[in-house]
């Protein structure tokens, strides 16, 4: 049994439905990307995921058991822990604050200091902004104080959205290796990108979805290949 | 750059047009700083034009600019003298003239108000490029002068009871009618002095203990200022201790709006129900009156009217959970208007009294000895304020504060760290309620009485007002704000139309030149300066400098 499994979810604003029956399943320690256009519904799989939107119809289950009616709060303190779209650390606390706010529900505060040590040798930049406002960080450090963050919740899952999103080149391919070692630190990861190329080189597997569906699966490398794929995403 | 000059002016010079024009210059005018030498008006203007200068670069731009915003003020006179402007303008009145003109005739006022207007601007620019010791000297002379000059009366009355040295002090500063003119010189001199020997130690201090402790200095400034509240209602009596205690009531009320707006980020514009619970409660629990359910003794009603404001703060929030920004002001301020619209209601009146509100409220009594006359009540709002800071000053520092704060800056990434947001929010209306149910619990027993009229939106506005100027998010900030907003319009009685006028100015004022509050807190304070020190360090880091979001 996979360790999040997303089955024929419905989500809806109101009247639009923007997920029409997704599924798909995460095994334990891998790295699943999902791919497509702009509005084909990624962000919108990982917030029902989350617990910040509530599916109509369908079931997510993490760990063999069944999220429905669980808080956002709730399912971030049982180990799915969502990085949403953009660089949304809280500006006006300091990074170290943002760090540990992180921990939040996590009681044990001398591994807590550990893990923070941890993420300070991981992302060397924090170290000397730790007393700086996390909103006067530049983009690349924004994104990385956002990895670091939810690291700090020991998360079992990450759900990461668009992290290379607005970057440089140079800094997108750091945040793919961090990607790299975070998942080889043991945390399973769902990653939603935009681009294409890098997600799918770095994935076990990937989803492509469009508009609100998933129309393609298989591993990241296959994908990569597809002659559909390459005609849609790729260019 | 001369226009630029000349523009500052001009605009400096339509402010004090408009406060001509609302007439509130001309009340100023009727009281003296120094007697026979200055008014309050005439400094109104001098700072105008000051200001004006202040805001230009080297002596000859200051002075364009001081004269420029003369020209208005001429033109208004001009205006004047050709239309008989005031059957539409009643402030525009013959005593306007006369005051504008110093009562010399135009030709000659006009040469006055220009060159007065340029030698302000002068003095205003070379002030704002003097150094640190001249404006320690200059500053809290003025400001000790303007103080000792229009608060005479109440300092006389203080004075009165004196004797000997101190006695003899007063009489050569004041004249019956006010400040003399030796006596501003001594003030302006003895403040100034005392200013220059205390910055130099202060230095001194700073100096020998290698880290310079911000703490630790608020800590001792904030010390000296409790001191003064503590002294001041005892030698002032009872109507310093009454506009004191109405300061210490919206501090309290500061506080718990405090926690919501300023650390949850929860706008609330409703916050006088909570204030009203409080009131309502305590003149339930207690009064003589036949509308009371029980007669509790005040100090039972107390913390049952607060448990109650919590109650009341969490119902509220529960329709409003949802709601995010401008809307949440809308919604809390109908919230706010449901509340006193029920109390006001004919059919709640059998239980609330209605518009006739409820009499009879008893004072609080410690054995023998009843808390009979404001300077006895303002020592409890004292002892609350100092209790309900503490209190505030630990959940600031608390878990559930950093919660508060995550939530303000980004609900959804908060409760994907695992913040219960339902709850958080709910604990800030409660909290914050219970503060205000405090606040509303004295005050009940201050007037002895309670009527929906007293519970007013109003009130709402200027509890937010206070501590958007106080500085949000600092407790301090509070205590400074509700002392600027609500103590000195209090004392300023004669002025009371034009209390919102002055309210505007200064919110005005303080988004332009100091937009993080007179008493920021650190966050604040780092946030609104960090700009300038972080632009160059990321300058070099990457390609893509972060939105602000
Ligand atoms: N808050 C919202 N309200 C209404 N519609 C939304 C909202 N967010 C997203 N949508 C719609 O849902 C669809 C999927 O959006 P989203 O999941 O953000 O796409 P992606 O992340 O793949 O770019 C789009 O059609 C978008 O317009
Ligand atoms: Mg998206």
């Amino acid at each position: 049994m996979a360790l999040l499994e997303v089955a024929d979810i419905h989500v809806f604003y109101d009247k639009i439905e923007a997920l029409k029956g997704i599924s798909l399943a995460v095994e334990e320690r891998e790295i699943v990307t999902l791919v497509g256009g702009n509005g084909a519904g990624k962000s919108t799989t990982l917030r029902a995921i989350s617990g910040l939107l509530h599916p109509r119809q369908g079931s997510i289950r993490f760990a063999g058991r069944s999220l429905a009616g669980l808080g956002a709060h709730e399912i971030a303190a049982g180990g799915v822990v969502h990085i949403p779209e953009g660089r949304r650390i809280f500006g006006r606390l300091t990074v170290n604050e943002n760090l540990e706010l992180g921990a939040f529900t996590r009681r044990d505060r001398r591994d807590v200091a550990t893990d923070k040590e941890q993420m300070l040798v991981l992302f060397p930049r924090l170290r000397e902004r730790l007393k700086q406002l996390a909103g006067t960080l530049s983009g690349g450090e924004q994104q990385m104080l956002a990895a670091a963050r939810a690291l700090m919740a020991r998360p079992r899952v990450l759900l990461m959205d668009e992290p290379s999103m607005g970057l440089a080149p140079m800094l997108v391919e750091q945040v793919f290796e961090t990607i790299g070692r975070i998942n080889q630190q043991g945390v399973t990861i769902l990653l939603v990108e935009q681009n294409a190329p890098m997600a799918l080189g770095i994935a076990n597997r990937g989803y492509v979805l469009e508009s609100g569906r998933i129309v393609l699966d298989g591993p990241g490398r296959d994908l990569l290949d597809d002659e559909r794929v390459r005609r849609a995403y790729l260019g | 750059m001369m226009r630029r000059a000349a523009l500052i002016g001009l605009a400096f010079g339509a402010g004090a047009v408009h406060l001509a024009a609302v007439g509130v210059l001309l009340a100023m005018h009727q009281r003296w700083i120094i007697v026979e030498a200055l008014t309050l008006g005439q400094a109104a203007l001098l700072l105008l034009a000051g200001g004006a200068g202040a805001m230009t670069r080297g002596p000859v731009m200051g002075a364009l600019a001081g004269a420029a915003a003369g020209v208005p003020v001429v033109a208004l006179l001009a205006a004047m003298s050709l239309v008989p402007l005031n059957s539409i303008f009643i402030a525009l009145s013959h005593d306007l003239f006369n005051m504008l003109t110093l009562g010399v005739g135009l030709a000659a006022g006009v040469a006055i108000l220009i060159g007065g207007g340029a030698i302000a601007g002068l003095v205003g620019v070379l002030l704002s490029n003097s150094s640190q010791m001249v404006r320690r000297a200059i500053f809290p002379g003025a400001i000790s002068v303007v103080v000792a000059g229009v608060f005479q009366e109440l300092i006389q009355l203080m004075l009165q009871q004196y004797e000997g040295p101190v006695g003899d002090f007063r009489d050569f500063i004041y004249t019956w009618e006010g400040l003399s003119l030796q006596g501003a010189i001594a003030i302006f001199v003895l403040a100034a002095l005392l200013s220059e020997v205390f910055g130099f130690i202060w230095r001194m201090r700073a100096e020998r203990t290698a880290s310079h402790d911000h703490r630790r200095e608020r800590m001792v400034r904030a010390g000296i200022a409790l001191l003064i509240l503590v002294l001041l209602p005892m030698l002032g009596g009872s109507y310093v201790g009454q506009v004191l205690m109405l300061v210490g009531l919206y501090i309290l009320m500061g506080m718990g709006l405090n926690l919501e707006v300023g650390l949850a980020g929860l706008l609330d514009l409703g916050f006088v129900a909570f204030f009203a619970v409080g009131a309502y409660s305590t003149a339930l629990l207690t009064a003589g009156s036949a509308h009371a359910l029980m007669h509790l003794p005040y100090w039972a009603a107390m913390p049952v009217s607060v448990l109650l404001a919590v109650a009341v703060g969490v119902l509220f929030g529960l329709p409003v959970l949802g709601v995010r920004g401008d809307y949440l002001a809308v919604a809390t301020m109908g919230l706010g208007e449901i509340v006193r619209v029920i109390v006001q209601s004919d059919f709640a009146a059998p239980l609330l009294g209605g518009a006739q509100g409820i009499l009879e409220i008893p004072k609080p009594s410690i054995g023998n000895f009843v808390l009979g006359n404001p300077v006895s009540l303002f020592y409890l709002t004292l002892v609350a304020s100092a209790v309900a800071a503490f209190v505030a000053w630990r959940l600031e520092n608390s878990r559930l504060g950093r919660a508060w704060e995550a939530l303000r800056d980004d609900e959804d990434v908060a409760q994907a760290l695992g913040i219960n947001l339902v709850r958080a929010k709910l604990l800030a209306y409660g909290l914050g309620a219970a503060f205000a149910g405090l606040a509303g619990s004295i005050f009940a027993t201050m007037l002895t009485s309670v009527y929906p009229s007293s519970f007013q939106l109003l009130i709402s506005i200027n509890v937010l007002a206070l501590i958007i100027v106080g500085g949000m998010g600092s407790l301090p900030g509070v205590v400074l704000g509700s002392i600027v907003l609500i103590g000195l319009p209090e004392l300023l009685r004669e002025f009371g139309e034009y209390r919102y006028l002055f309210y505007g100015a200064v919110l005005i004022v303080m988004m332009r030149l100091r937009p993080e509050g007179l008493w920021p807190s650190d966050v604040r304070q780092r946030e609104l300066h960090a700009e300038d020190e972080t632009l160059a360090l990321d300058a070099g880091t990457d390609a893509v400098p972060a939105q602000p979001r």
